[in-house]
């Protein structure tokens, strides 16, 4: 348990820089947006008027109409929430393909596992770190868009803004576990991270489309993006999606943990890099 | 092949490995690898590149698993209990890498904190100061023979019972080189067993007791460090000032004329001892002499000559 908490610890400390840049980076974002809400407010009459001149496809593609986009949840689920998953999603493809497989091919790994942490210990410890990381980013973020809610007309709560938060934070560890579990598999890092962000991206667009494109709408089903909650997540958290997304990535974390439980630890210039 | 089982620990024995086999595909990267290395002893595992030294420390420390046979160390299986093996292991890399924004004693005490804070950072010291190591330059500053001090260290600080180096003074000068071989030493002297890879002929002679020779992934002998350098080769250019009769020289037992030129140079190859022709040439008006260390494939093949032969006079 002692040397789980130490590769935590590391791991958790190596990825501080990237909680800072990223967590701080929402937080700052959401400041703005939730101050524009009001100066906006200000100009509804204008505001109507943009949004009407708008295409319906459009308006479609961030999951609203002219009404919806001027309510709270829908003003937020357009500008912030729609697009955070593909914003902290790079953050999780990169850390989740790396987050064992970066050592392992910068020729680290080798003597780190030498040491008596047992790759139990380790592979749990690093998942723990990353998944601390991803916490961090998310109360970070969350903390950004909670700062002027008592200042502003959108009409949510602290405990309100955390809710999206929950399924943001359950988007960005699917691809976090896709990415580490696709590294197990594949031959490099950069495979894993590119298959893992090729995933991402066509997730957002299909679920996008599918607005306005029914003949998507099942092939959509079968994406992370579909079961991410942004407007619908203010009204009424659809736990069932919620935990089914977690189970999944739980079993990739397993998946992920079982392979590099069995397999050899891969060194340059030693057997084939693909077969491991 | 399964051989498991057919070993049993051995409190006396530190390493047991019994018909270890590992490949890569087509490529068999060992073919059953046999050996015992006895509690506190220094074991030399010579090989050329390629030959499966890496591998085989690897399958030792549980990085690799091997296809057949077994491996038991200080009476551990390290696929059964590797945490157990590794806190009681120190290893060395063949290839030390480390993370180039820590400064060597931010990642000793990484090292440290995995082995949970074994190390006495007064005798890591100790070990710094013995290899000429500032601790607080950052990794990316250093040199290749410095990141393998680091290294070096790493292996000795939490003082384990047994040593696993892969080609330990690679990339040192001959004086550091010095300076490992006696921290080795010094570490062998209260009781640490000592396996270590090499493919300098040297080095082994320095430090080992015995020695097994790998080649192709098999072990083609496991003999006396002191009988390998009975029939080590080298290659001797000498040019004297003057003409001189060289019949005393060419005589000599294991010594055989490579090329003369004008009676004023020779070029000789001994096998084993040197002391005689050392003693015949301070007679000798000698104006240099060059030796040269022929490549330990030649050795293998001098050797295996050497041994056929006598194996042969044994048969007659």
């Amino acid at each position: 348990m002692r040397r789980l908490w130490t590769t935590f610890r590391y791991t958790y400390t190596s990825l501080r820089w990237q909680i800072i840049g990223w967590g701080l980076g929402v937080a700052i974002y959401g400041v703005m947006i939730v101050s524009m809400y009001d100066t906006l407010g200000a100009q509804q009459d204008r505001l109507q008027q943009i949004i009407a001149s708008y295409p319906p496809e459009f308006l479609a593609f961030f999951g609203g109409d002219a009404i919806s986009l001027l309510t709270p949840a829908g003003f937020l689920g357009m500008y912030a929430f729609s697009m955070l998953p593909i914003i902290v999603g790079i953050f999780a493809v990169l850390a989740g393909s790396g987050l064992i497989v970066s050592d392992e091919e910068h020729g680290r790994l080798d003597l780190i596992v030498a040491h008596p942490v047992g790759r139990p210990g380790f592979f749990w410890g690093r998942f723990l770190g990353l998944l601390g990381a991803a916490l961090s980013i998310m109360i970070l973020g969350w903390l950004g868009f909670s700062l002027l809610l008592g200042r502003s007309s959108l009409g949510f709560s602290w405990g309100d803004m955390a809710i999206p938060f929950l399924s943001l934070l359950i988007q960005t560890l699917v691809y976090a576990t896709l990415g580490l579990f696709l590294s197990m598999l594949l031959p490099s890092r950069s495979m894993a991270a590119m298959v893992t962000g090729a995933i991402m991206v066509i997730s957002y667009f299909v679920s996008s489309l599918s607005f306005m494109n029914q003949r998507l709408e099942m092939l959509a089903k079968a994406l992370p993006y579909h079961y991410y909650q942004t407007v619908l997540s203010f009204q009424q958290l659809n736990l069932t999606w919620l935990f089914a997304l977690l189970g999944i990535s739980l079993a990739m974390t397993g998946l992920a943990y079982v392979r590099f439980f069995r397999r050899d630890i891969r060194l340059s210039g030693e057997g084939s890099w693909r077969r491991g | 092949m399964n051989t498991t089982n057919i070993i049993a620990p051995n409190r006396e024995i530190a390493i047991q490995l019994q018909g270890l086999t590992k490949s890569y595909g087509k490529v068999h990267a060992l073919r059953g690898i046999d050996l015992q290395v006895q509690r506190g002893e220094i074991f030399g595992f010579l090989g050329p590149n390629g030959a499966g030294k890496t591998t085989t420390i690897r399958c030792m420390l549980d990085m690799i698993r091997p296809d057949g046979g077994k491996a038991l160390l200080l009476g551990l299986d390290p696929q059964v209990d590797p945490v157990a093996v590794q806190s009681r292991t120190g290893y060395l890399p063949g290839e030390m890498q480390y993370y180039d924004n820590l400064t060597s004693e931010r990642q000793l005490r990484f090292f440290n904190d995995m082995r949970g804070g074994r190390a006495e950072w007064d005798y890591v010291r100790h070990l710094a100061d013995h290899l000429s190591l500032d601790l607080h330059q950052p990794i990316k500053n250093l040199s290749k023979g410095n990141k393998q001090k680091v290294g070096v260290i790493q292996a000795l600080m939490h003082q384990p019972e047994l040593l696993l180096l892969d080609e330990p003074t690679s990339g040192l000068d001959p004086l550091m080189q010095q300076e490992v071989l006696g921290l080795l030493r010094e570490a062998n002297s209260t009781g640490t067993t000592i396996f270590f890879s090499s493919h300098i002929m040297s080095e082994v002679e320095n430090l080992a007791e015995r020695v097994a020779i790998i080649r192709s992934g098999e072990i083609v002998e496991i003999t006396q460090t002191s009988r390998l350098t009975r029939s080590s080769i080298n290659r001797i250019t000498i040019r004297f000032k003057q003409p001189v009769e060289f019949t005393d020289l060419v005589k000599l037992p294991g010594v055989e004329v490579l090329a003369k030129v004008d009676r004023t140079s020779l070029t000789l190859q001994v096998t084993g001892d040197m002391e005689m022709l050392v003693q015949i040439l301070g007679h000798l008006p000698v104006l240099d002499l060059e030796t040269e260390r022929p490549s330990l494939e030649e050795v293998f093949l001098t050797y295996y000559k050497k041994n056929s032969i006598r194996n042969k006079e044994q048969g007659a």
